[in-house]
């Protein structure tokens, strides 16, 4: 079972809002390499994971990722937080607005909606850990493209922390590849192995 | 920085190491260094949120409640500015 600690993983504390940023930020939230997505994806596919030493490493980074999920929320909260109808105009955040007032909407930066299709859970080992390592690396991106377009250093400084946690996931998951691989028959030179048991007797 | 956001931070900074050796060790189950580091990590981490559970009131659910009001609705929450 999940327990909620009242903290942040990494402190989030921003000066000055700016809906501008916030606008693009939520891709981390709620896109198609975000957080949210993450979680679901590392959360679902342990399930399927046939090595104890895998399901521990899904489990803690899906874990982890839900936390990631709250410091982006922070973010995106903060920075639009207290800003007049005027300056939320002037800063382009008016369409969102008036869907989601200044409330924190799991979408992308081009406005789409969260949807589980930007994810799979194939049931697969190498399939999933492929997709595994993918999704890390397409994340640390998002952040590098976010960090070229922020100066504030009350915003970089969470976000430098969430890249340099994408990094560590990806070798976490790549030490999963090899864990795995190295349990494959030694005359198996390719990466498949279905994870599928059959009928249970 | 407060008071309380000080001990906060030393907290998390702690619970991060012990956190990161933790998920080193899902794959290095073995690793003898590591499993040192969070032993040494968790303890550092569990005397400082009894710290700040005795000075700060909840930081879950399940920590005990000190005196006659339910500590768990008070703020701040993890994303408020204040």
């Amino acid at each position: 079972m999940f327990v909620y600690e009242k903290k942040l993983q990494y402190p989030v504390k921003i000066k000055t809002p700016n809906a501008a940023m916030a606008k693009f930020i939520i891709a981390q939230y709620g896109g198609p390499s975000g957080e949210a997505g993450a979680a679901m994806r590392y959360l679902s596919q342990r399930f399927s994971m046939p090595y104890s030493e895998l399901k521990a490493a899904y489990t803690d980074i899906g874990t982890e990722e839900l936390g990631h999920l709250e410091i982006v929320g922070t973010i995106v909260h903060q920075l639009t937080k207290g800003l007049s109808e005027e300056e939320l105009k002037k800063q382009g955040f008016s369409e969102y607005f008036v869907e989601h007032t200044t409330g924190v909407y799991p979408q992308s930066a081009a406005g789409d909606p969260f949807s589980a299709a930007t994810l799979n859970v194939k049931g697969d080992l190498f399939g999933d850990l492929a997709e595994s390592l993918g999704a890390e690396q397409k994340a640390r991106v998002t952040y590098d493209n976010i960090l070229r377009m922020v100066d504030d250093p009350d915003v970089r400084d969470p976000i430098k922390f969430l890249r340099a946690r994408e990094i560590v996931h990806y070798q976490r998951f790549a030490e999963c590849q090899r864990i795995a691989q190295e349990k494959l028959n030694c005359k198996n030179y390719y990466m498949y192995n279905p994870s599928y048991d059959g009928v249970r007797r | 920085m407060n008071e309380r956001e000080k001990l906060l931070r030393k907290l998390s900074e702690q619970q991060f190491a012990a956190w990161e050796a933790g998920l080193f060790l899902d794959t290095h189950p073995n690793c003898e260094d590591a499993l040192k580091a969070q032993r040494e990590y968790t303890a550092a981490a569990k005397e400082l949120k009894e710290k700040y559970n005795e000075s700060y009131g909840m930081l879950t659910h399940s920590c005990p409640n000190r005196g006659s009001k339910w500590q768990w609705v008070c703020d701040p929450w993890p994303w408020d500015l204040d």
